[in-house]
């Protein structure tokens, strides 16, 4: 028996990392791992929490936004069983489980691994889901088919350990023409498929683009490469990115960010210094699969036949001939993304006859369907008839419009994509628009300032705000228009004005009304933008700027499906990236709890409680993990101590700590304080970089506090002789003593005073027999 | 001890005053200042900040050295014209002192962007040249609590104030933008060169001394001069009640672009 298809092979160590989640889960719900340390563990395993707390989201990677009858079939299951009920698809080609337990998150994760799909790497800092145009491989037209190349790339980099702990997320993705429609220009790292003058294949590749808050379009990184360099160039992108991404902020490093602080021609010489290290390695070549857009050979059941009007419209409306003679692609539009089992059992069921290479999901959350044979074109829209929920039966407008999940789920949500764009389907629907004049047009809508629902390559685009009425909130969107997208021309869609949430779907039934009547006479919607539509847009704005009071209407201020007013006191941050610094300031505010429980005593506890953060608070930044206490005081003995980057003197009271003696902690109270303050000035001190930027130290540190320091200044001129007096002075306790010596003249007749004038007493002067002179210091 | 050899030189006429030392010095190197506009104003308060040793400078300005600037924005140089202004003083910051990280921000500094922006400074200097961005800059520093330092000149005069969190802001004496043209700018009244870097270099100051926490800032006060005459007067204000954006009812509560012609030197 040959091995069933797949649209990319797990890397070998998935199950191991699997039986570490669990006992990560474990300990977790045991109350022994901290909520923002499980953070950084669950996000690299596509496990998101939702606003709801303890319920999981579970991302699941669909390279190329593949994924066969067999594999949905099993995600359904998956969902129906343990989670909210849908599987719903994402605008990142992928699909993900909502609503799962914590117990259960195991479950759905090893139930994927029956399927060879996998959740790794959906979340986190890592390489993310990788895209290609939805139609690439059968689409007329096309250059070439990109799919080859996604799943083979995605393949070879989630085998590779340092795809799992990059700066931040890395986005990649491949389009099948110039057309753009994998849109590589909003993302980290894009291919184009283009034939060369020579007639030879290869690609564009675009870097740097990235929506979110600060949108950036992405730049041209090569005119054109050969088709066997995508892997290479891929794997500098990464390292270069590992090596200079900025690791602190994490709001500010992608690989957008960083082309920005290098510039071009730093960007791309950094990137250049790796490339060129295995440019020519073709050892490095992707190995593609041989994925075949064709007929299955024996299709078991017999072609339907329908008739009919209705048949024929969504034809018109769904069906399109591949370039493959005989087949042909059919879109799918799923209402807000979602599908459930029962519909998925029905449609896949009918799928599998065709082959396993059949589904595409694309970003505007819909399935495409593929290889169908023309004969059987009857049976597809009779499996769909049967299936309880889609939206095959009105114009394809309505399921291309794009929404996130926004405020129902997601955390960062402000406002409710998902029930305004139900609010608009109704508006639109009941109005007798003619919505097929304008199947393609793009009305994508995001819940907050980023870009899951794609607002900035919308033709209308609109992303949720908070209003205020009188101080009371209200649910509102700032609307956008224009976006550009293809190879090189990519422009973002520009923001025109803000409205209510409540006036969104009469605000886009009005514009929409008076674009499909007066379309014909425009070359393109950007000429109709340019000539009244924007105008348009801002008169909307203006005429419905109406808000009533909260008293007049409490509905104005619900969101379109919400159960109760906007709040944001339930938003979170981005569980996108928690990782290293939320976990270093956990053991920041551990460090002040026990130093203020310190003052009420229990000495021997608090003590060690605080050694121990100590210990363990910056072992993170050089990769290291500790799972007991024990191994923190080791980890941090050898890296911290050892290496100096901490003072010698503390290797001590680490070592008590490691052995677990608390009672003779007490003993050493100053010197756990000190070492949990130099370990928070150490973390001041590191730069994005993780480099700490510790001056070499000098031979003498562990000098007791009741010895007399020297220094010897003779040389040293003025004022110099008394700056570094001062420095010395500085750290030291008060009362400790300093003995420098100085030169005849202007130091000694300078130096004393202006250390007096300080507040530091002058115990000692004296010349000696060679004409130097030797001044003792007391510390004020 | 985290100061090298040279940086102990470097900064000793600073190590030297009893209220910066070793201390206040070490404070610079971690304070994290944002300078809003490299032009008149903002250059020299980055030259001397750069100098100070600030360990991050932020800087945002969306335009070009154009030939009109070299006059007075003492930061670019004639070899830097129709270079991006960020870029040129970035340039010129590594070379006075390359312990300071730049962040350079090709961008203007707007409702959408301005949050995000201040968020990882401790000090905001206004470095402006016109009345929508002096508000928005006042709305959001307010918001965002942070400290800043207003500063506007024209002709041969100049005022300063600096704002932090608690006390009286630039709308508690300046309610709201004058109305278009009420107030000329630069390029239509003129400036005297020299005027820009008193006022800025006065700026510079306040955000050192507020990094080091000595001093009186002028905080509550609005320090006004004509340089004509060569006189400074300063003015007392409170905080106020009915300020819209933070009095007891703020009526400003989001950020917004003011809808006003800038300075015409931009939008040339």
């Amino acid at each position: 028996m040959t091995a069933p298809f797949r649209f990319y092979q797990s890397a070998p160590t998935l199950i191991a990392e699997q039986d570490q989640f669990e006992k990560d889960v474990k300990e977790f719900t045991a109350g022994n791992i901290h909520p923002v340390k499980f953070k950084g563990i669950r996000v690299a395993h596509g496990v998101y929490e939702q606003r709801q707390e303890h319920t999981y989201m579970i991302r699941i990677r669909c390279a190329a936004g593949g994924i066969t009858p067999q594999q949905l079939k099993k995600v359904a299951e998956l969902g129906d069983k343990y989670g909210g009920g849908e599987v719903h698809f994402t605008t990142r080609q992928e699909v993900q489980v909502h609503e799962v337990l914590i117990q259960d998150v195991l479950k759905v994760i090893r139930g994927l691994n029956e399927v060879g799909l996998s959740s790794r790497g959906g979340g986190g800092n890592t390489i993310r889901n990788i895209l290609t145009s939805p139609l690439s491989g059968v689409e007329k037209g096309e250059a070439f088919d990109v799919d080859p190349y996604a799943i083979a790339l995605t393949t070879r980099m989630i085998h590779e350990a340092d795809s799992w702990n990059l700066p931040r997320k890395f986005k990649i993705s491949l389009s099948n023409s110039a057309e753009d429609t994998g849109y590589t220009q909003v993302t980290c790292l894009g291919f184009v498929a283009k034939i060369n003058d020579k007639g030879e294949q290869g690609f564009e590749v675009y870097t740097a683009g990235g929506m979110g808050a600060k949108p950036m379009v992405g730049r041209q990184l090569y005119d054109f490469i050969p088709e066997n360099k995508v892997y290479q160039v891929t794997k500098a992108m990464k390292i270069m990115f590992d090596k200079n991404g900025n690791r602190r902020s994490k709001y500010s490093n992608r690989i957008k960010f960083l082309w920005k602080k290098l510039d071009r021609d730093e960007f791309v010489r950094l990137f250049e210094e790796e490339y060129n290290k295995i440019k020519d390695d073709s050892s490095l070549d992707l190995v593609l699969p041989d994925l075949k857009n064709e007929a299955k050979a024996d299709i078991s059941i017999s072609p339907e036949t329908v008739t009919g009007e209705a048949f024929e419209l969504w034809k018109k409306r769904y069906v399109e001939a591949q370039k493959q003679d005989g087949l042909v692609a059919i879109k799918l539009p799923l209402r807000l993304g979602d599908i459930y089992k029962e519909d998925a059992d029905v449609l896949c069921d009918v799928l599998a006859e065709f082959g396993e290479n059949v589904i595409r999901c694309d970003r505007a959350q819909n399935m495409r369907l593929r290889n169908i044979p023309e004969a059987y074109i009857g049976n597809i829209y009779n499996a769909i008839q049967k299936m309880k929920m889609h939206l095959s039966d009105i114009p394809a407008f309505i399921g291309n419009m794009i929404n996130c999940t926004g405020a129902s789920t997601c955390k960062l949500g402000i406002c409710l994509p998902r029930g305004l764009s139900d609010a608009i389907k109704d508006r639109l629907v009941e109005s007798k628009l003619n919505l097929d004049n304008i199947p393609e047009f793009k009305l994508n809508m995001s819940g907050c300032p980023n870009t899951c629902g794609m607002h900035h390559v919308a033709d209308l685009g609109f992303f949720g705000k908070i209003g205020r009425k009188e101080g009371e909130m209200y649910p509102a969107y700032n609307v956008l228009a224009g976006a550009t997208v293809g190879a090189g021309i990519t422009k973002y869609a520009v923001r025109q004005g803000d409205i209510a949430s409540h006036h969104v779907p009469d605000f886009v039934h009005d514009f929409l009304e008076n674009y499909i009547e007066e379309r014909e006479d425009y070359d393109n919607y950007h000429a109709y933008l340019e000539d009244g539509g924007i105008d348009l847009i801002k008169s909307l704005c203006e005429k419905y700027k109406q808000v009533p009071l909260l008293e007049e209407d409490p509905g104005f201020y619900k969101d379109h499906g919400a159960r109760r007013r906007m709040r944001l006191d339930d938003m979170g941050t981005a569980e996108c990236s928690a990782g290293m610094f939320d976990m270093i300031n956990v053991d920041k505010r551990f460090i002040d709890s026990f130093s203020k429980a310190l003052e009420e005593g229990n000495e021997e506890e608090n003590l060690f409680k605080i050694l121990f953060h100590s210990s363990r608070m910056l072992l993170v930044t050089r990769g290291l993990d500790s799972k007991t206490e024990t191994q923190a005081f080791e980890l941090f003995g050898k890296h911290f101590v050892q290496t100096a980057l901490v003072d010698e003197r503390y290797g001590d009271v680490v070592t008590l700590g490691k052995l677990g003696v608390k009672a003779e902690l007490p003993k050493h109270k100053d010197l756990i304080l000190e070492l949990a303050g130099d370990i928070q000035a150490l973390y001041k001190k590191m730069d994005d970089s993780l480099r700490f930027n510790v001056a070499p130290k000098e031979a003498s540190t562990a000098e007791a506090a009741s010895e007399v320091k020297k220094k010897d200044y003779r040389g040293v001129a003025c004022p110099m002789n008394f700056v570094k007096t001062k420095i010395e002075l500085e750290p030291m306790g008060s009362g400790q003593k300093l003995e420098i010596l100085l030169d005849d003249g202007e130091p000694i007749n300078n130096v004393p005073n202006s250390v007096k004038l300080e507040g530091h007493k002058v115990l000692e002067k004296e010349q000696n027999k060679e004409g130097y002179w030797r001044v003792l210091i007391e510390k004020k | 001890m985290t100061l090298n050899d040279q940086q102990v030189e470097r900064y000793s006429r600073h190590i030297l005053l009893q209220d910066v030392g070793l201390s206040g010095q070490e404070k610079i190197l971690n304070a994290k200042v944002l300078i809003v506009g490299t032009g008149g104003l903002g250059a020299p308060a980055a030259l001397y900040l750069a100098a100070a040793g600030v360990g991050t400078l932020g800087i945002i300005d969306g335009d070009k050295v154009d030939m009109s600037n070299l006059q007075r924005q003492v930061i670019h140089f004639t070899p830097d014209l129709d270079k991006a202004k960020v870029q040129s003083a970035k340039e010129k910051i590594a070379l006075i002192n390359p312990d300071v990280k730049v962040n350079a921000i090709e961008d203007l500094f707007l409702a959408h962007n301005a949050m995000d922006i201040l968020k990882d400074y401790d000090f905001v200097i206004d470095g402006t040249d016109n009345f929508p961005a002096k508000f928005l800059i006042n709305d959001a520093c307010v918001m965002a609590k942070k400290p800043f330092s207003h500063g506007g000149v024209l002709r041969f005069d100049g005022q300063t104030m600096t704002h932090v969190p608690g006390e009286a802001c630039y709308r508690c004496i300046f309610d709201d933008l004058p109305p278009s043209n009420a107030v000329p700018s630069c390029s239509q009244a003129g400036i005297l060169g020299a005027i820009a870097g008193m006022l800025g270099t006065i700026q510079a100051a306040e955000a050192l001394k507020f990094i080091i926490g000595k001093g009186d800032l002028l905080t509550n006060r609005l320090q006004m001069f004509d340089a004509l005459k060569m006189k400074f007067r300063e003015v007392k204000f409170k905080k106020r009640a009915t300020c819209k954006v933070c009095g007891e009812n703020p009526v400003i509560t989001e950020l917004k672009d003011y809808e006003q012609p800038v300075c015409d030197i931009r939008q040339k």
